[in-house]
């Protein structure tokens, strides 16, 4: 308890003894992950939206047209099961006769005296919002195709493939600029703790004398390092809501993304949290990256 | 308690201990003369594991210090107490602060280290300075303060490096009695020291290095 009461002190002294430092320590982590946070919330909202719109993708599938009715049943528990598949709707001949006389009433003529149902009995299966990528739908869509008693499937390929190609993309830009940003972050904290680590030479050299470890000297700067990291967060997570909520705010009835901005939110709870916790883990990296350099052993 | 088996050390190549062998038993007061550059200090930081010999052993407490890991060394350090000339206390932080420090690092409780941290102090005649900043204090008591650091682990062996250094002749008898009411308390004490006052008044086996040669002792060990 005593232990922890010091190194809480040691952070709390050096970040208030380095004031000037630890505020532009703080500022420009919060500006680095005020960058990636609107990449993230931007990634994050498309991400949402492209769900949304996946959502909406259908698969239409043609059972042959002799299938046994126990087969067909077979068939559809099979795709209700499938974790690509949010739901499943039978539309058998008879309903593809009545849609088509509600939705063309004009041409009802046409069917005169064929009798039965001319049109196919179908499946129309919607994707689960959260698992649409190209190679689950065309993993499942390939199943399909060589089912036995499946007589053809279609889709909109490319409409599919162009989505998962975009959020593609948006991962690996986050990644890219994820990795330039922390690295930047990383290296102001570094300096800013390897500052307050040189003006305190003389402190560390008195713990070395009376037998401390590496590991006691270092614990002081990584809690600073991660107090640091954590006000970074903390406060790019302040304008990031800030300025979602005036970007929403401003767009709000202007249509000009086509009614989209009313659909968009803030991160959740989760996200924000994994955010502050980016700047603890930068904050400690940057640290150790510092320590690691000026005690040369281990810690 | 402390043997030193053919030991050589060199910095940049430069000779700075020579093929020094010697035995000091638990409870002896040792003191170190000689030139400045003898290689007193040295011999001291050897001791202390500040650094590790070119050639040969040594040996403290049966623990072979010159095979020592980085990761032991800490280990080591607590088991002694160190005294330096310009007694590298932390200025700002007060007197019961800076004893306490040793047994912050050991982990010791509140209360154990309130304890040891008082009878420390008074056993350097300082425990009424409990409260006050180490930089506010003159040279003597800042010394005191380090004698009361380095003894508040209750260690078996004291070293110290010209403690006196920086002290009038006064307070150099002061401080020499300190050290000679730790010694007559059981602790080995291995001091550096130019002071013949010192020497008279603590009256132990002198080792006279010279170059980096040790040139007389009373009881060389081979």
């Amino acid at each position: 308890m005593k232990r922890l009461w010091y190194f809480i002190r040691e952070a709390y002294t050096s970040l208030r003894t380095h004031r000037t430092s630890t505020l532009i320590g703080v500022i420009t982590t919060a500006f680095t992950l005020t960058s990636f946070g609107i990449f993230l919330l931007l990634y994050h909202n498309v991400h949402n939206l492209l769900g949304q719109v996946q959502h909406t993708i259908q698969i239409i599938v043609y059972p042959k047209n002799d299938i046994e009715s126990g087969k067909l049943h077979d068939l559809q528990q099979g795709l209700k099961t499938d974790p690509a598949v949010d739901s499943l709707t039978f539309i058998s001949k008879q309903d593809a006769l009545t849609e088509f006389k509600e939705q063309f009433p004009e041409e009802v003529y046409l069917l005169e005296g064929l009798g039965e149902s001319p049109f196919p009995a179908s499946l129309i299966l919607t994707m689960a919002a959260k698992s649409p990528t190209t190679d689950m739908i065309g993993n499942l869509v390939n199943r399909l195709q060589h089912h036995p008693d499946i007589d053809r499937v279609r889709y909109n390929r490319d409409w599919i493939e162009r989505l998962t190609l975009i959020i593609a993309y948006m991962e690996f830009g986050a990644l890219l600029v994820g990795s330039i940003l922390a690295l930047a972050s990383v290296t102001i904290i570094a300096i800013t703790v390897q500052l307050a680590f040189h003006t305190r030479q003389q402190e560390i050299e008195i713990l070395r004398l009376i037998g401390a470890t590496s590991l006691f000297i270092s614990i002081p700067y990584l809690i600073e390092g991660a107090i640091l990291g954590a006000a970074g967060g903390g406060m790019a997570l302040g304008f990031l809501r800030g300025g979602f909520e005036l970007f929403t705010q401003n767009t709000q009835g202007l249509n000009v993304f086509g009614g989209f901005s009313s659909a968009l939110e803030f991160f959740p709870l989760p996200l924000s949290l994994i955010l502050i916790a980016g700047g603890i883990l930068l904050g400690c990296l940057g640290t150790v990256t510092t320590i690691y350099g000026s005690l040369r052993f281990r810690l | 308690m402390i043997q030193l088996f053919h030991v050589t050390k060199y910095y940049d190549g430069c000779l700075a201990l020579s093929d020094i062998s010697l035995r000091i038993e638990k409870g002896e007061c040792v003191l170190l003369t000689g030139p400045s550059g003898a290689g007193k200090t040295t011999l001291l930081k050897l001791i202390f594991g500040a650094e590790h010999p070119d050639e040969g052993q040594i040996l403290v407490q049966n623990r072979n210090i010159a095979r020592l890991g980085g990761s032991d060394v800490p280990y080591h350090r607590r088991t002694m107490g160190y005294v330096l000339q310009d007694f590298k206390l932390l200025p700002q932080r007060t007197v019961s602060e800076n004893v306490a420090l040793p047994l912050i690092i050991r982990g010791l409780s509140s209360f154990e280290s309130r304890r040891k941290v008082l009878e420390a102090l008074r056993a350097v005649g300082m425990d009424h300075k409990l409260s006050s900043i180490a930089s506010v204090l003159s040279a003597g008591e800042q010394q005191r303060v380090c004698i009361a650091r380095a003894i508040v682990n209750s260690p078996i062996i004291l070293l110290a490096d010209e403690p006196t250094g920086n002290l009038d002749p006064q307070l150099t008898t002061e401080i020499a009695a300190l050290f000679k009411a730790i010694n007559t308390r059981g602790t080995t004490v291995m001091m550096a020291t130019h002071n013949r006052q010192v020497v008279e008044q603590l009256n132990g086996r002198i080792l006279r290095l010279d170059c980096g040669h040790l040139v007389s002792d009373q009881g060389v060990y081979t």
